[in-house]
């Protein structure tokens, strides 16, 4: 009842996990699989080299129902990450390969890189909200969006999946220019910026004071980006941010997301999460009368 | 986050000193608290005091810790936490081996185990006399301490593993708790399983998060996250941590190998 396919990717479950969840590590990522249920895994954004990120607190609960996090990047480097990928793999779900680059040479390193190493897709991190000028640079540029696609869509034989921000005036444009640079779906939306001062101290948390926001409180702002892009793109759209239960799986959908990724929602229910949504996916179609995942897809348009 | 103060700075040894903070907590032995100093940074530190007024101890050996030396009673600092699984009392008759700055979580294992009546041997080890920790605080709540030193300035001449060896060979113990440098944790797992001893072992990884969610402090083999599933585990499941005693990642996530010292 949820299978599904996006280009070329089969997925048992719609529900993927999001990069920089619990994705630093193979064996993890092989767990989220067996024991969590995800029907797709990204790795931790990949980058030519290790970087250690930014200094801690890396992460702050915002009370009203989310996180705020700047990892920075922190990453072993593409290199470094090749056996992880084999142990991954062993889960028996399709591992995506998440890249992020400081220039456009950057992310076509990485991305055959992980080609080579046997990912089934890489998902290009555009966007990463709090990593100075570099990482939210390309995302939010129409014009760069389409040259980093370009190039990595040109220099791969694996689908290319855009993540975008949606910190931007207007994030249907970017989608577009993406598919018109010749990507295989696009994910909506990575962590929104944000910043958290404590107010004992008069200083901000964050070790980055400006970190991404995730989790359910920003899910409405990425189902309405994920509404409004698939009206305009034929691609198939991930939908990224907030999802929690099986209800906000099949809202996503409904938006025209044909497959959802979840990060932050293990927090609160754990990695079995996958398993559990998927459940409650399953409840709420019967419910509605549907055999299969794909009738939802896009029908609130 | 929640905010702090410094309630009384106590000098343990030249480079280790105990914190204790006006927030109060119940918390399990072996939990661990993220401490924040602003504009510094956030890092992890396990209670060495776990009722009332929350304490920690710690070693000064770099950039965070060294300035937390520097704090003065009053000073703020921000807490999350407590996290973690901690330590679990089996039997009547514990074994607590410790190295280092691995006693402070089994110091509070101790107060704890003794308010339950349960009868508690520690064997601490350091290079030397002045470095060694919580001799007299074990002492003082009725535990029975063995010591040992590198250099041989208090107790044994040598590692806790050798004071471990011989009282195995006497004497019977329900369950060993260990926390301290990995390769002499790996030693103690060893000689306790020869005994049919069970083993509780605390283990660090990089912390970032501290909630489970990073994947930082991940452990390969079973892909358990010490934050959250640890940071104590019980030996049957570190014997499936393929990278105990091995390696253990650094704060990009490379592997960076243990030097086998002791
Ligand atoms: C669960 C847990 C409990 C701990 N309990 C204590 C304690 O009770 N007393 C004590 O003195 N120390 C404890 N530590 C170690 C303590 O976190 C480090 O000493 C501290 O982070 C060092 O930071 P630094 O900037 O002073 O030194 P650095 O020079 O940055 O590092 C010194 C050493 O600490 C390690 N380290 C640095 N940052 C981290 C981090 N974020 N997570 C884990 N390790 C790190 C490094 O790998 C290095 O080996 C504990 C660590 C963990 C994981
Ligand atoms: C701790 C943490 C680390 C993240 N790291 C990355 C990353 O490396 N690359 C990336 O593209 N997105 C990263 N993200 C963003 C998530 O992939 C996701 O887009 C965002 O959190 C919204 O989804 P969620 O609400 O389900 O978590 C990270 C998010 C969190 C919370
Ligand atoms: S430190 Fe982030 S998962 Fe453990």
């Amino acid at each position: 009842m949820l299978k599904t396919e996006i280009s070329s990717i089969k997925l048992k479950t719609p529900l993927i996990l999001a990069s920089g969840i619990l994705g630093t590590a193979g064996t993890s990522l092989k767990r989220i699989v067996t024991m969590g249920g995800a029907g797709a895994i990204v790795t931790k954004s990949l980058g030519i080299s290790p970087r250690s990120g930014h200094k801690s607190p890396t992460i702050v609960k915002e009370e009203k129902g989310g996180l705020i996090s700047a990892i920075g990047l922190a990453n072993p480097g593409y290199e470094n990450f090749k056996d992880e990928i084999e142990i991954a793999k062993q889960g028996g779900a399709p591992v995506i390969g998440s890249v992020y680059g400081f220039s456009f040479r950057e992310y076509i390193e990485v991305a055959q890189g992980l080609e080579d190493y046997g990912v089934a897709a890489v998902e290009l991190n555009l966007s990463y909200p709090n990593v100075g000028k570099t990482g939210a640079f390309y995302g939010k540029h129409k014009e760069l969006s389409f040259e980093v696609v370009k190039a990595v869509k040109e220099s791969v034989g694996i689908p290319v999946i855009a993540k975008l921000t949606a910190n931007v005036s207007d994030i249907v444009t970017v989608a577009k220019s993406c598919e018109d640079a010749g990507c295989d779906a696009i994910t909506a939306i990575t962590a929104l910026e944000a910043m958290k001062i404590n107010v004992d101290t008069g200083r901000p948390v964050l070790g980055n004071k400006v970190g991404g926001l995730s989790g359910p409180c920003i899910k409405p702002i990425a189902v309405r980006c994920v509404y409004e892009i698939a009206k305009e793109v034929d691609v198939p759209v991930i939908g990224c941010g907030g999802a929690t239960t099986g209800e906000d799986a099949v809202e996503f959908m409904m938006a025209g997301a044909s497959a959802v990724q979840i990060g932050t929602g293990i927090l609160t229910r754990g990695i079995t999460i996958f398993k559990k949504v998927s459940k409650e996916m399953e409840e709420i179609l019967k419910r509605g009368g549907y055999k299969n995942v794909g009738e939802i897809i896009g029908i609130a348009h | 986050m929640r905010v702090t103060r410094i309630k009384e700075i106590r000098k343990e040894t030249e480079r280790i000193k105990t914190y204790i903070l006006e927030e109060k907590v119940d918390a399990i032995p072996g939990q661990f608290v993220m401490v924040w100093i602003p504009d510094v940074d956030e890092k992890p530190l396990s209670l060495s005091y776990h009722k009332g007024n929350m304490g920690i101890t710690v070693l000064a050996q770099g950039p965070f810790t060294n300035k937390l030396a520097e704090l003065r009673v009053g000073d703020k600092v921000g807490i999350r936490g407590p996290f973690g699984r901690g330590f679990k009392i089996v039997g009547d008759s514990l074994l607590l081996v410790g190295g280092g700055v691995g006693v402070p979580p089994l110091a509070a294992l101790a107060d704890e185990a003794i308010q339950n009546g349960k009868k508690v041997t520690a064997i601490v080890g350091a290079i030397t006399k002045s470095e060694l920790l919580f001799v007299d605080r074990l002492e003082n709540i009725g535990v029975r301490v063995l010591t040992c030193t590198d250099d041989g300035t208090c107790g044994t001449k040598g590692f806790t593993t050798d004071v471990l060896r011989d009282i195995l060979k006497k004497e019977k113990f329900d369950q060993c708790y260990t926390c301290g440098p990995e390769i002499m944790m790996l030693k103690v797992l060893y000689e306790a399983k020869k005994k049919g001893i069970p083993t509780q072992i605390s283990m660090e990884r990089y912390i970032k998060c501290g909630i489970g969610i990073c994947g930082h402090c991940i452990v390969d083999g079973t892909g358990q996250r010490v934050c959250k599933e640890g940071p104590v585990f019980r030996d049957v499941d570190v014997e499936k941590i393929s990278e105990f005693g091995k390696y253990h990642r650094d704060a990009s996530g490379t592997k960076i190998y243990f030097r086998n010292r002791k």
